[in-house]
Order: structure tokens, then C-alpha cells, then sequence
């Protein structure tokens, strides 16, 4: 069996000199990627945590980021990836869920959590100790790799533990792909977010470059398209939500950007529009619209998506199950709609997740095993042709994507009915026409006599939350109502709502 | 249509308030807006208005109030 960590080791001691990361100019080479990483390891190794247990990592976009994960990973420990831009509140919910052994922060963290910590000044000291000479304990087998916190629906977030056969599966997926023989890559998602994994190792096996646009540049357009041009790539990785943006740009087209062979989508529904305008600027690049949960690692299925599949479906096939893995209907969820089966679509095969981490109860709630194989409810509805290629219908639950983000609206509830001045409030999607969500909507009903105006009530009220819960969570609008519309059993009329904002 | 009503029925939809008594309220620091409503509101001017505005020239410190997209947008019509 090989091992992933062992394997980019073996490329790092074969060809020290190439560039494995390069952060808009800053570079970093695979000796450095393993001399950082193997004093990591060694570092942690001598503080004897107990076995496997989690190590939190306070992240952000840049080599230390990944050294350190490789170091985790390196010493026998899983890496719990937590980005910058969270809220105090969730890195302590984080923590006391995770309940890690030890956390390092390659930022300084804004709070104290009340665990070992290595600072950001210490990380630097260890990580440039020259000429260790570790025993590294790879996380191998079903050992933990790697754990990513998603939402929950209660305020409580969870997080999904991936193993090192998880990720193996979905890498040699990968390698399946014919990408260029050492890929440059583009890694856009902060490594919090489970798409930065489609990035991140599929490249460093092949003995690639990871080609780093991070958050703070593509925030602003401006730094975004002077950056763009400097950062060409052969694999592009990102939610469609972020082509949309680049394809703003008239001169983002193939003349410009001739190394690019292939685009990987991920992480929500990609628009017949957005394929149809990427394949109208790359017409000779492969396009694959890829589908899965971060619960079975990243993806699981894929479609080429060329002139013929574009001709033939108006609303875009999520792909065909990896060879390894098997999607089904849920038995007892189908149901015929305009002549075809629909049903909760439900994975089975070994890239899927034994649980969340610490929650029995919610991973006995999604997951099950039978026959030594390990599935998941999505959640997810689905149609599958005959031919096995896979139709996305929606979700089951309250569940939805923004901007590529994966967000419960009962979690977003939760947090609205915190607000001291709120009394009431729900969050409702608004979709587009291509029944993606464009925004989050918040239908509240205040307290009364606290606010002179709505303007104040929104800001008042977007500062609460905003240090509180992701920013990709926090509605977009709030719609001020006296009264909100209940069903017959007492709870609020979402599916009304959910109407009102959407008027057909 | 006048540019400012645009602009701010524009903002009214992508923000859900009505800005116009707050001419100059920081709309990135109050989060109002953020990134992708920035990509909305381009496509929407562009459309709207019939005016050209190069994305690669998009610095939100030009464009982060009601009245600095306003302003912009004036300079382009005319």
C-alpha cells in the first residue's frame, strides 16, 4: 500500500528543487516542503500527544499553511483545518467539539482557547530547524488525515473525519483524469473549505505547483484581474461562482491563458450559462462538472461537459460515480415526477467518511454501514438514467449552497434568534433563474421601539452576527415584517416565504 | 431613469435597504455589500445603464459608497 505523505516525500527527496507552492510570486520548493514538514513532525513527536488525536491549525493561504498540515499528518496526528476569517465563536465551539491536543497557530489566534498552543513566532523557529532526522509516523489505513467542521443545524458545527484511505480513494480518483504530467494548479478555496483538497494533494502527487490566488485578492476586482494574468495555470479548481467572476474579465480566454487544459467545478450546481460561456472562451479545454459532499471527500462523481452534453441537457448532469463508489436512491424515498425516479441520493464506497468527529448521534442519523461498506445520505434528491449518469433535483432538507459554501438555514436560524433585538427571524433563499441561490434572505420581525430605521437595525444586527458566524453564512438582506406567517402546527410558513421571495 | 435613481434602485435590490438618506455609508466596512454583490452590481450597470465598466479597473475604495458609485457612473454616461 503507499501513502500519501510518503509518496510526496519520496518526490520532495527526488527533486528538492521544484516548486511545489507558489503564493503570487513567493515560492516554495518540495525540499523546503519536507524539510519544514519533517521538523514539524519531529517537534511534535517529542511532545508525546496521545495517539492520533487531532491537532487544530489555524490557517491561512500560505506554504506554512501546508507544511503544517503535512507535519500533522507526518507525526501520526490528523489536522483539523480552521480559516483566519472564522469568528471567535466558532473557533471555541470548534475547540470544545474537537477537543484537540493541540493547536498551531500559523496566525496568532484572536482568543485563548485554552489548549497548547504554538504560536505563530514558534511555528517559524521549528519549521526552520535544518537536518532533522525524523522516523515519520505516517497517518496511514483508516487513521484520521484530515478533519473539516461544516455547518450544523444547530449552531453546533461538525466535523467530518476523513481518513488517509478517504483521501486515497479520492486522489487516485484524480490521477484518473490525464492531467499534465507536473500540473500547475490553481488553489483558490482557503483550506477550511474541502475543494481546496481537489487543489491541494492531487497536485503534489504529481509533483506539481499549487498557484495560490488567495482571499485577500480576489476580494477586491482590481487585485484580482492584475493577479490573474500572473498566475497561469494548467488546472483550474473553483466553484463555478468564482469563473463567474473571472469571466467578467473579457481577456480571461484561451489566447491569454493557452497552458489551461482542464477545469474542475465543485462545490455546487454549475449553470448550463456559466459551462456554455467557459467552453464559448476555452473551447479546447476538458471541463468537468464534479459532485459530492465533503462527507465521502470532496467528489464523487464527474461528467465531461462539452458542445454535445450542452446541446442535450438544459439543466446540467452532476456526473458519473467514481469507479469505487456506488450512488443509489435511498430505499423509500422515491418518488416518480414527470415520468422519472427521484429519490435521496446515497453513497456507498471508500471514500466515504466513518462519521462526525465526536457526534455518535449525528453520524448514526446520516451514515450506515453494510457489508463492510460505509454510505451516506446526501440529503440530496436525485435521478439516475440508466446509464448510471447522475441528475441533481434539489435538496431534502433546509440545507443549501452560496457562493459555493455549504449552509444550513436552520443553523442560520439560530443565530438570528440570538440577536438581542430580534424576535423572530428566519433565513430564506432567493434563487436566480439557473435555481441557484443568489442571495440569503432574512425575514425578521424586531423588538419594538429599538431601532429609528431599518439601515440601523440592518447594520446593528449584521455586526452581531458577524462576529458570530461565517461571513459567507450572514444574510444578505433583512426584510423587516410585523408579523411573520405560521402554519397550522405553529411553526413559522417557510415554504411561504420561500414563495414571497421568489415570486415566479 | 436618471444614474442615481439607477444606482440606487440597484443598491435597494442587492442590499435590501434603501440608501438613498446615507449617501455616503461605507457599504463594504457596514456589510451591506460584499464581494459577489460587487459582481451584481457591475453586470447590473452594465445592463441598466449601457455603460462599460473594465472590471480590471474595479478598485472598491472607488466604489464603496452610494455616492462614489454614483459619481462613477456619472463620469461614465457622460
Amino acid at each position: 500500500m503507499t501513502n500519501i505523505v510518503a509518496t510526496i516525500d519520496q518526490l520532495a527527496a527526488k527533486y528538492p528543487n521544484r516548486i511545489a507552492y507558489d503564493n503570487l510570486g513567493h515560492i516554495n520548493t518540495y525540499g523546503e516542503l519536507k524539510q519544514y514538514s519533517d521538523a514539524l513532525a519531529d517537534y511534535i513527536m517529542a511532545r508525546n500527544l496521545p495517539a492520533q488525536s487531532p491537532i487544530m491549525v489555524y490557517c491561512d493561504q500560505t506554504f506554512t499553511s501546508v507544511a503544517t498540515f503535512l507535519g500533522c499528518v507526518k507525526s501520526g496526528h490528523p489536522y483539523i483545518p480552521v480559516d483566519t476569517h472564522s469568528p471567535n465563536d466558532r473557533l471555541t465551539m470548534i475547540n470544545a467539539i474537537a477537543q484537540p491536543s493541540l493547536v498551531i497557530a500559523v496566525q496568532d489566534l484572536p482568543i485563548d482557547l485554552d489548549v497548547d498552543t504554538v504560536s505563530a513566532v514558534a511555528l517559524k523557529l521549528i519549521l526552520n530547524t535544518p537536518d532533522t532526522q525524523v522516523r515519520p509516523q505516517y497517518v496511514a489505513g483508516d487513521e484520521t488525515f484530515y478533519i473539516i467542521f461544516t455547518s450544523g443545524t444547530t449552531g453546533q458545527p461538525k466535523g467530518v473525519q476523513i481518513s488517509h484511505d478517504n483521501l486515497q480513494s479520492f486522489t487516485d480518483w484524480m490521477a484518473t483524469f490525464e492531467l499534465p504530467d507536473t500540473p500547475i494548479s490553481l488553489s483558490q478555496a482557503p483550506y477550511s473549505f474541502d475543494l481546496s483538497v481537489m487543489d491541494l494533494y492531487p497536485t503534489l502527487l504529481a509533483g506539481g505547483t499549487v498557484r495560490v490566488l488567495p482571499r485577500e485578492t480576489t476580494e477586491n476586482l482590481k487585485d484580482l484581474f492584475m493577479a490573474l494574468p500572473q498566475v497561469p495555470v494548467n488546472v483550474w479548481v473553483s466553484t463555478p461562482s468564482f469563473m463567474d467572476i473571472c469571466l467578467m474579465e473579457p481577456k480571461f480566454d484561451a489566447a491569454h491563458y493557452p497552458d489551461l487544459t482542464h477545469i474542475f467545478f465543485c462545490g455546487e450546481e454549475l449553470t448550463h450559462q456559466t459551462a456554455a460561456k467557459v467552453l464559448a472562451r476555452f473551447p479546447d479545454v476538458r471541463l468537468f462538472n464534479t459532485y459530492g459532499p465533503t462527507e465521502a471527500t470532496v467528489a464523487v462523481s464527474a461528467i465531461q461537459v462539452t458542445q454535445a452534453v450542452l446541446d442535450q441537457y438544459d439543466r446540467l448532469p452532476i456526473g458519473y460515480a467514481k469507479a469505487d463508489t456506488q450512488i443509489t436512491l435511498v430505499p423509500g424515498t422515491e418518488r416518480t415526477v414527470n415520468g422519472q425516479t427521484e429519490g435521496e441520493l446515497l453513497l456507498t464506497g471508500p471514500s466515504v467518511s466513518r462519521g462526525y468527529l465526536n457526534r455518535p448521534d449525528k453520524t448514526a442519523a446520516v451514515f450506515e454501514q453494510s457489508n463492510g461498506q460505509q454510505s451516506y445520505h446526501t440529503g440530496d434528491l436525485g435521478f439516475i438514467a440508466e446509464d448510471g449518469l447522475v441528475f441533481y433535483r434539489g435538496r431534502t432538507d433546509f440545507q443549501i449552497k452560496l457562493n459555493g459554501y455549504r449552509i444550513e438555514l436552520e443553523e442560520v436560524n439560530h443565530f438570528l434568534n440570538q440577536v438581542p433585538w430580534i424576535e423572530h427571524g428566519v433565513a430564506v433563499p432567493q434563487y436566480d433563474r439557473n435555481h441557484k441561490v443568489r442571495q440569503l434572505l432574512a425575514y425578521v420581525v424586531l423588538d419594538e421601539g429599538q431601532f429609528e430605521d431599518h439601515i440601523s437595525a440592518t447594520k446593528a444586527t449584521k455586526e452581531y452576527l458577524g462576529s458570530r458566524m461565517m461571513s459567507y453564512m450572514l444574510p444578505q438582506r433583512f426584510v423587516y415584517r410585523d408579523e411573520l406567517p405560521m402554519t397550522a402546527n405553529g411553526k413559522v410558513a417557510i415554504k411561504q416565504l420561500i414563495g414571497e421571495a421568489n415570486p415566479s | 431613469m436618471d444614474a442615481k435613481a439607477t444606482v440606487l434602485a440597484i443598491l435597494e435590490d442587492l442590499t435590501g435597504e434603501d440608501v438613498s438618506g446615507d449617501m455616503n455609508v461605507n457599504l463594504f466596512d457596514t456589510a451591506l455589500m460584499d464581494s459577489m454583490d460587487t459582481v451584481q452590481l457591475v453586470l447590473e450597470l452594465t445592463n441598466q445603464l449601457d455603460i462599460d465598466i473594465p472590471v480590471s479597473e474595479f478598485d472598491r475604495s472607488q466604489w464603496d459608497t452610494p455616492q462614489k458609485i454614483v459619481d462613477q457612473v456619472e463620469a461614465k454616461l457622460q
